[in-house]
């Protein structure tokens, strides 16, 4: 098992900077996930992992070895792609098989570890197939046991569940996850779905513009969130624009335009006193409470056992709320409030630069 | 350590065309300019000489000419074979594909083959009492342009056939639903939407033909004399050296020429691909 | 429609044209006299027997199979692993490089055989089979080149990089993935460099020599002059070779698909 550390990896394309100067580590059996939209440098970082890019500068040490400059080839990391990279003239033996013959395991030897392989991607039986045969359900399910039979270092995943259909993504995904658990191995996944990021993962990186916002467990990012990047990635948000009033002891408080009662929360780093920001409230803590703040419905949407209604406040900002559907009476007008705990004030890095909230 | 591995994989492919392509070349040129008579003598020659003026004249003459019969006939089938289907269209395909894998030698042979005095043709032309006596089909002008044409022809229909099959057949069925009759829909959209591909026809054909050896060195008759074959005379005949590297000189840089200019509105490696 | 059956009368007119001069020379090459005579006087095969009795010609079938087979060897290596840098460079050195493969194509063959039949002369290489072998390489080299470049772009790069992950040296991967993928583009380049130098004239008419005289530079030699039935089967010949050319790049295409 081994750790994985970036240390001050970047890379610059031509004048692009692709990649900020990163620092990151993994621990020896952790699942990352660099999670990210196009263009945030995630699928940047997992390549220079795999070794099929040269940072432009850094150093990139597993284990207790700097591999900054190895190739890629003697890297043993098991790489899974976007549209699985099956060799098409091989039938599913010959895939999975191709990375023992490459190191001259024993016939037997590579015979008794194809089939177990399969048998963990609960493909028994389809050793023979030829890869055109195959679903695409299959297909990812033969690349990731290609990777994991010859017991990489190192599992990376770039984004390989995107061309499999909703349902199927949500089965593969558990299936992961359920490998991983039984057989933990450091894994670096890349996506930019956050449900999945959320379902796979044990730490999650965000990533933007060639840089990690914030890492941390799932946890961390959707209840303590760094930026309303960060928190419009990972979940639903509402965001109330207004002005830090104060800041101290972890909290802070936000006066928004045109709303009496100013808003108080856990205090993102960065924040300072009159600066501008938002007040971040996940639409499952707004509540309906007697005596609260008014707000008129613009919409309400039914969602099964979940009812979301599009609330507007007396400034005109508007608000989400989700509740359980027997809370929430038809009607024009309600009373809303929130706990303060679930609460957070971040800063806002663009102010004035969009009419448009981040989310 | 990626130049190393790219440098080995192109050196033996570059030695040899070094050696049997570049090397060559060079050497004719200075051949071509170290007459004992002074270094532009020979170019001097060739283009003051009214003998080989008019070899210059009649290369190019048959090439207009072969490239527009090759346009005017290969037009028409490149669209026929966009528009046959099936056995027809397969037919009509290995009959213009076929033909290129034959060598030019045994293509021009079939000819002598079919015009000479006691030919099929005439003789079929004798028995059916169009002509009296045989009359000569072969040795002449016309009998070369047969031939080229014949050799020709493929090379001019693979480029037109490639552009008018990427028309999207939406704008013929936009231009008959709109009233035009089919000479109009011919005009304003098929021919201009195929003129790269003519032009790509007419520039390969017009290249291959002005170097054209073979088949007019076999058809022609004494007063056909194209510049290739006042290079091989050169060579071969007068052991000329200088003159026959100016002569080649010559040749290859109007081909350049042709090249050049012909390149502004044809790309020059789509020619490659028509094989 | 009308149209429809102008457009086919038309097609088979070409189609005639194009294919019937080509097969004249077939039923030549069985007439039982020594003139040719189209259609025979009689059918017999004697300038068939005649033909392999006749040590020249012989000689100029296996020389023109063995410079054939040379040139498609060479063509076909040489070819492939210029592909393959090509497919590395890029900018202008790309464009420089590609421009000296295109070289051979556009020049008129009668400039190349001068050209190199001159150097030939002066190092004494002329009427070497070798010498020819490696003219028509020349030629073929670029569409082999091209042909290969064509199958090798249409590769998922991501397959070589698979393979390099999982371990694979760079020969190991080019052996075991990307050589079997672009294999139909290879033999058909290997068909075409063979056919290219069997059929081969100009070139080889210069740098021939009394030990190595290809079978179209006999033909060429014979028809200059006076002609037997005995060219006709020459001619015979070598359309056979070409439409069994044909015919074998036909099968590779149906593998490919």
């Amino acid at each position: 098992m081994t750790s994985v550390r970036f240390a001050g990896i970047s890379k610059t394309f031509a004048e692009v900077e692709a990649l900020r100067p990163t620092n990151l580590d993994i621990p020896s059996g952790e699942f990352l996930t660099l999670l990210g939209p196009s263009g945030s440098g995630k699928t940047t970082l997992l390549n220079i992992c795999a070794g099929y890019l040269t940072p432009t500068a850094g150093r990139l040490v597993v284990g207790d070895r700097d591999i900054t400059n190895l190739p890629a080839r003697t890297r043993n990391m098991g790489m899974v792609f976007q549209n699985y990279a099956l060799f098409p003239h091989m039938s599913v033996f010959g895939n999975v098989s191709y990375g023992l013959k490459v190191r001259r395991v024993s016939r037997p030897e590579i015979e008794r570890r194809v089939n177990n392989a399969l048998a963990m991607v609960q493909l028994e039986g389809f050793a023979n197939r030829a890869i055109a045969q195959l679903s695409g359900g299959q297909q990812q399910r033969v690349a990731l046991a290609r990777a994991m039979v010859i017991e990489p270092d190192i599992l990376l995943m770039d984004e390989p569940l995107g061309a499999l259909d909703r349902a199927l993504r949500k089965d593969v995904q558990l299936q992961i996850r359920r490998l991983h658990l039984a057989n933990p191995r450091t894994t670096i996944y890349v996506t930019h779905d956050q449900e999945e990021a959320l379902v796979m993962s044990d730490r999650i990186a965000v990533m933007r513009a060639g840089t990690i916002v914030q890492a941390g467990s799932g946890r961390d990012l959707y209840e303590r969130p760094v930026d309303a990047f960060v928190a419009c990635f990972l979940g639903e948000s509402n965001l109330i624009s207004g002005r830090v009033a104060s800041v101290g002891g972890g909290k802070a408080v936000l006066n928004a335009e045109g709303l009496d009662v100013s808003i108080t929360g856990r205090a993102a780093p960065g924040l300072a006193a009159n600066a501008p920001a938002f007040a971040l409230i996940r639409p499952e803590a707004v509540r309906l409470i007697k005596g609260g703040i008014p707000a008129s419905v613009i919409e309400r949407v039914y969602l099964g056992e979940i009812t979301a209604v599009r609330l507007r406040l007396p400034n005109s900002q508007e608000l989400w709320c989700r509740r359980f559907a027997a809370e929430v009476p038809d009607i024009e007008k309600h009373e809303i409030g929130w706990d303060e705990t679930a609460v957070s004030i971040l800063p806002d890095i663009n102010p004035g630069k969009r009419s448009v909230l981040p989310c | 350590m990626m130049r190393v591995g790219t440098a080995l994989l192109l050196a033996p492919a570059l030695l040899v065309l070094g050696i049997s392509f570049l090397l060559p070349l060079g050497r004719l040129l200075v051949l071509s300019l170290s007459s004992p008579a002074g270094a532009i003598a020979p170019y001097a020659t060739l283009l003051g000489d009214d003998i080989y003026r008019k070899v210059f004249w009649n290369t190019s003459l048959f090439a207009v000419v072969v490239t527009a019969i090759t346009l005017v006939i290969g037009w028409p089938t490149a669209f026929a074979l966009t528009r046959l289907r099936g056995s027809a269209r397969a037919l009509l395909f290995a009959a213009i594909l076929a033909p290129l894998w034959i060598s030019v030698l045994v293509r021009t042979f079939s000819w002598m083959l079919l015009l000479e005095t006691n030919g099929p043709i005439n003789r079929a032309l004798l028995g059916i009492g169009a002509i009296r006596a045989p009359i000569a089909l072969l040795f002449n002008n016309a009998a070369v342009i047969i031939g080229m044409v014949h050799v020709l022809l493929p090379y001019a229909v693979l480029p037109m056939y490639a552009a008018l099959v990427r028309i999207d057949p939406a704008f013929l069925k936009a231009s008959e639903g709109l009233g035009a009759s089919w000479p109009t829909t011919l005009r304003q959209v098929l021919l201009p939407l195929s003129a790269q591909g003519i032009a790509t026809a007419a520039t390969f054909v017009f290249l291959l033909s002005f170097g054209f050896f073979i088949t007019p060195a076999l058809l022609g008759g004494a007063s056909n004399i194209t510049l290739s074959m006042l290079i091989d005379h050169f060579v071969s005949e007068r052991l000329d050296w200088a003159l026959a590297g100016a002569a080649s000189l010559v040749l290859l840089g109007a081909t350049l020429a042709f090249v050049a200019i012909a390149g502004r509105f044809v790309r020059v490696a789509r020619l490659i691909e028509v094989r | 429609m009308a149209g429809r059956v102008v457009l086919s009368a038309f097609s088979a007119l070409v189609g005639a044209f194009l294919l019937l001069p080509i097969l004249a020379v077939v039923p030549a090459a069985f007439n039982g006299s020594s003139f040719i005579r189209l259609p025979p006087d009689n059918w017999s095969v004697r300038w068939w027997g005649a033909f392999f009795a006749d040590q020249t010609w012989r000689r100029s079938l296996v020389t023109s199979l063995q410079v054939a087979t040379l040139a498609a060897a060479l063509s076909v290596v040489l070819g492939t692993a210029a592909a393959l840098g090509i497919e590395r460079l890029g900018g202008w050195v790309r464009q420089l490089a590609l421009a000296l493969f295109v070289g051979p194509v556009i020049v008129p063959v009668i400039v190349l055989a001068v050209a190199l039949y001159s150097l030939a002369r002066s190092v004494g290489l002329v009427g070497t089979t070798t010498m020819l072998a490696i003219a028509h390489t020349m030629l073929a080299l670029p569409y082999v080149a091209l042909n290969v470049g064509v199958s090798l772009a249409a590769l998922d790069p991501r397959l070589r990089l698979a393979a390099t992950g999982l371990g694979a040296s760079p020969w190991h991967a080019f052996r075991t993935v990307t050589l079997p993928l672009i294999m139909p583009g290879v033999i058909g380049g290997a068909v075409f460099a063979f056919v290219t130098s069997f059929d081969e004239v100009v070139l080889s008419v210069f740098l021939a020599g009394p030990q190595a005289k290809t079978l179209p530079v006999r033909i060429w030699e014979e028809i200059r002059v006076e002609y037997t039935p005995i060219v006709a089967v020459a001619a015979t010949i070598m359309i056979a070779l070409a439409v069994a050319a044909v015919a074998a790049s036909r099968v590779i295409q149906r593998r490919d698909a």
